[in-house]
């Protein structure tokens, strides 16, 4: 019995170049229909949404594209006076998730003051628990993506001291597996996507050094697959995003290097959509801006020098991380 | 999106089903209408209820539905002074609604938390029922994380024995050896079963033979198979490690401690003492690298270091006794070295089992020399068991597996620079070296251990692969007057950490710009070759 390797195989007629063009206007028209089915269906998402075209839209150079006024005063509306919070869409409850999402639109805007920043700082705050960890929102979903939401929007907002950095470190490295991986949870399976919010966390909070640098980086690497996609855990599909955690993650260990960079690029380029522009999760799916965003931002850590720099550690545009003055750590090697 | 594949339809189709669409946004739009409606004028009740349901059905993440659901289960919690049938009831329904979203989408955070919620917000809940719902779920598909937390949730309630879930493990490995979500738990299980608390080892001897036998029944059966290789590497990695300190350096200028791994300031203030002809010194400990945790920390003092001094480094840690490291008057320097060893060490029974297994991998490789894995395996058993004696082959190896598995070679050849690197510095600790020159022929593509080097005045990089990734980690060289980084692949000097240099060679990095290097000059008070 011989083992098969989950994998695609990318056809002989597929993109081999940058359609940057493409990809701006598919943003660009992307929710300009207002009765777009599936814009309506993604409304509980929407904040989010905004983030991933608006980020890809800044590494392009393109932001112009975007209806800037209309975004910050949708922000503004989305904040919730009482908890401080911000939601995904007016009408939607206060979370995590949105408010990180909405500080960063903030951040890249330059425009923090559109929205009650004390607020923020309550809200994020009150949702670390003793044990370190953090909710989602008041309703008790502990997850290693809300310890990085919390301290990625505290550190836009220059006010990390407002937590317990010490015990939000222990608990990330308490989610640490025996691949040197991470989970969602203390006991949770290593996944590629929770392994870069944990490193991330760990950037931020300056204590890479608690990783197990070798082991973690080459479970990485070992996530690309003959098609030079990667996959988030062993045995399983390739999917663009992970190009994005995968590379990221790699980033931040002073690591890129381990993976192939001429695969990994073509399977990237393989998954725009020559028509409508965007990019998908695998080569001939449905285009979206949460691949189009994470498709744009591996190429640049791979050194496409058409798309601006991204942060690794904040996935946003490097300028801003400087204007910001923030200083993410990377693992000396 | 995920896994949405793109289909060619005619525009007949197109147009029936856009059609088909927009009939479904608008009763979910008036549903959602209704819902807000009833919200905003605080109707928290059963038609709320119905309504949120409705809609969750077809779409489990809109997490604010969700809450409104808690929120009205809330009220009826509260109203009732004991747990009716009614709330019963309406309990029961959230689980069964959880169970029909999880089947349209197994993935559903919002649906998991929403039973896990349930449970815990009820009294007796039924654990029982819920462990066979995993174990259901897991039939269908063995590697969804989600049920997998669940289930680890719902044993923190019921609390079988540990010995259960692990032959759990056990039973989801021989149905198939690439489940590797049933290997993670296993590790996690492991180590609280059977940890080896006499010889401080993560696991007990027999345990740890036991479960190397069962990697290799499960590798061997197909090498192919990644997930067994991966528990492997734990395995091998599962030895006792201790915070060490390596080396200590003192100059006329600077004081230096370097520590195996990195290290608070409380742990270098607890541990570590500077003695002075015999007097202990007070002073500062501050960060080499600037963080909270460093390899490398500086000792600021007031004393005015002469020669032919008597100095010492007391190192104190718990448990152990007391270890003083006489420091050596090498010219201006005082260095003090500890023993050092990269070996790992197992207990006699493990190394067995490791050379058993090294047989079969040779067995292997004759039938099949190329297999990546087998390989990789082979060198880290040889690594494991002798690294000083099988270091040859094991590079070999490695040069190997940087031509057969092209897409890892970076991996490999930072593995040959840390390995190679390793074997150098216990030579170099045990013959009392002064300088870091590279003495073997293999170009180093990284800096690994390179603290052990920080008492080093004259560091030799010369003609090796190094890129500027590197730069940063040159910060450990406080006592470094001569740099040379000549004939390397420099691109840039963004990095360069603040060093006390006399002469900084870089000579020979071609990609290097030099108006860069000029305004670098001009920063710097040493001499910069170029």
């Amino acid at each position: 019995m011989s083992f098969n390797t989950k994998d695609v195989v990318l056809k002989e007629d597929r993109p081999k170049t940058l359609l940057l063009q493409k990809h701006s206007d598919y943003l660009a028209g992307y929710g300009l229909n207002k009765d777009d089915y599936e814009y309506c269906m993604t409304e509980h998402i929407r904040m989010s949404g905004i983030y991933w075209s608006l980020t890809a839209m800044e590494l392009m150079d393109q932001t112009s594209r975007m209806p800037k006024s209309e975004i910050i005063e949708f922000i503004t509306s989305c904040q919730d006076t009482e908890s401080g919070g911000i939601s995904a869409s007016i009408g939607h409850d206060p979370h995590m998730l949105y408010t990180l999402s909405a500080v960063q639109v903030l951040a890249m805007y330059d425009r923090m003051d559109a929205v009650d920043v004390d607020g923020i700082v309550r809200f994020v705050t009150s949702l670390q628990q003793p044990d370190g960890s953090f909710f989602g929102d008041k309703w008790g979903e502990v997850d290693t993506r809300f310890s990085f939401c919390a301290v990625m929007c505290l550190s836009l907002l220059q006010k990390l001291e407002a937590i317990n950095v010490n015990k939000a470190v222990d608990f990330v490295l308490s989610c640490m597996n025996f691949d040197g991986g991470f989970g969602s949870k203390p006991g949770s399976e290593s996944h590629a996507g929770l392994i870069y919010c944990c490193v991330g966390t760990l950037s931020i909070c300056k204590r890479m050094d608690a990783l197990h640098a070798d082991e973690l980086a080459w479970w990485l690497c070992e996530r690309q697959l003959p098609s030079g996609g990667l996959n988030g855990r062993p045995e399983k599909l390739p999917d663009l995003c992970y190009s994005w955690w995968v590379m990221s993650s790699l980033s931040m260990l002073n690591r890129i290097h381990w993976v192939d960079k001429n695969s990994l690029e073509e399977f990237i380029l393989a998954c725009q959509d020559a028509e409508t522009g965007g990019f998908s999760d695998r080569p001939g799916d449905i285009p979206d801006p949460f691949h189009t965003l994470f498709g744009l931002a591996g190429l640049s850590l791979l050194g496409n020098s058409s798309i601006k720099l991204v942060n690794p550690t904040y996935c946003m545009p490097q300028e801003t991380i400087d204007r910001l003055k923030l200083e993410p750590q990377v693992l000396h090697v | 999106m995920h896994g949405r594949v793109k289909v060619r339809t005619t525009e007949e189709e197109k147009a029936r089903k856009e059609k088909e669409k927009q009939e479904k946004l608008k009763v979910f739009k008036h549903a959602m209408q209704k819902i807000w409606d009833k919200r905003k004028k605080e109707e928290l009740d059963l038609e709320l209820m119905e309504l949120t349901g409705k809609v969750l059905t077809s779409n489990p993440d809109i997490y604010t539905l969700w809450n409104i659901r808690r929120e009205i289960l809330n009220i009826f919690r509260k109203d009732m002074e004991s747990e009716g049938q009614q709330l019963v009831d309406l309990y029961d329904a959230e689980l069964r609604l959880t169970e029909y979203c999880l089947k349209i989408n197994p993935k559903s955070y919002c649906a998991w938390h929403q039973r896990e919620w349930v449970l815990t917000t009820r009294s007796n809940p039924d654990w029982k029922t819920e462990l066979a719902l995993c174990n259901k779920y897991l039939k269908f598909d063995e590697r969804n994380f989600h049920t997998w937390d669940y289930r680890r949730f719902v044993i923190s309630q019921c609390k079988p024995s540990l010995k259960e879930e692990f032959d759990y493990t056990t039973e989801k490995l021989l149905d198939n050896f690439s489940n590797y979500s049933a290997w993670h738990y296993r590790s996690k299980i492991l180590v609280d079963l059977h940890p080896d608390l006499e010889a401080g080892r993560p696991i007990e001897d027999e345990h740890h033979k036991h479960e190397l036998k069962m990697v290799e029944s499960a590798a061997f059966t197909d090498p192919d198979d990644t997930s067994a290789w991966f528990y492997q590497r734990w395995l091998l990695g599962a030895v006792k490690t201790t915070v060490d300190l390596v080396v200590c350096t003192i100059s006329p200028l600077k004081t230096t401690v370097a520590f195996n791994e990195p290290v608070s300031k409380d742990y270098v203030q607890m541990t570590t003492n500077l003695l002075i002809n015999d007097v202990s010194v007070n002073g500062e400990w501050l960060p080499c690298e600037g963080k909270k945790y460093n390899n490398v920390w500086i000792f600021k003092h007031n004393e005015i270091i002469g020669d032919n001094f008597d100095i010492k480094v007391e190192y104190n840690r718990e448990n152990v006794d007391k270890l003083t490291i006489l420091c050596i008057q090498k010219n201006s320097l005082y260095i003090g070295r500890n023993n050092i060893s990269f070996q790992r060490k197992y207990s006699e029974p493990v190394i067995k089992e490791l050379k058993k297994q090294l047989d079969s991998c040779r067995q292997l490789l004759t039938m099949e020399p190329d297999n990546k894995w087998t390989l990789l395996t082979t060198t880290f058993l040889l690594h494991c068991i002798n690294a000083k004696h099988y270091h040859n082959e094991v590079i070999d190896i490695l040069k190997t597996l940087q031509i057969k598995d092209k897409m890892h070679a970076g991996y490999y050849g930072d593995l040959i620079t840390k390995w190679s690197i390793e074997l150098q510095l216990e030579d170099d600790y045990r013959n009392e070296e002064l300088e870091l020159k590279v003495k073997f022929a293999e170009k180093i593509s990284s800096l690994p251990h390179l603290h052990y080097y920080s008492f080093c005045e004259n560091v030799n990089l010369f003609n090796q692969n190094l890129t500027s990734r590197v730069l940063s980690t040159l910060s450990v060289l406080q006592h470094c007057k001569k740099l040379s980084l000549e004939n390397n692949n420099l691109t840039t000097l963004k990095g360069f950490p603040s060093l006390n240099l006399e002469e900084l060679n870089l000579r020979g990095n071609k990609d290097l710009d030099m108006k860069e290097v000029e305004i670098f000059k001009q920063q710097n008070n040493y001499n910069v070759i170029f």
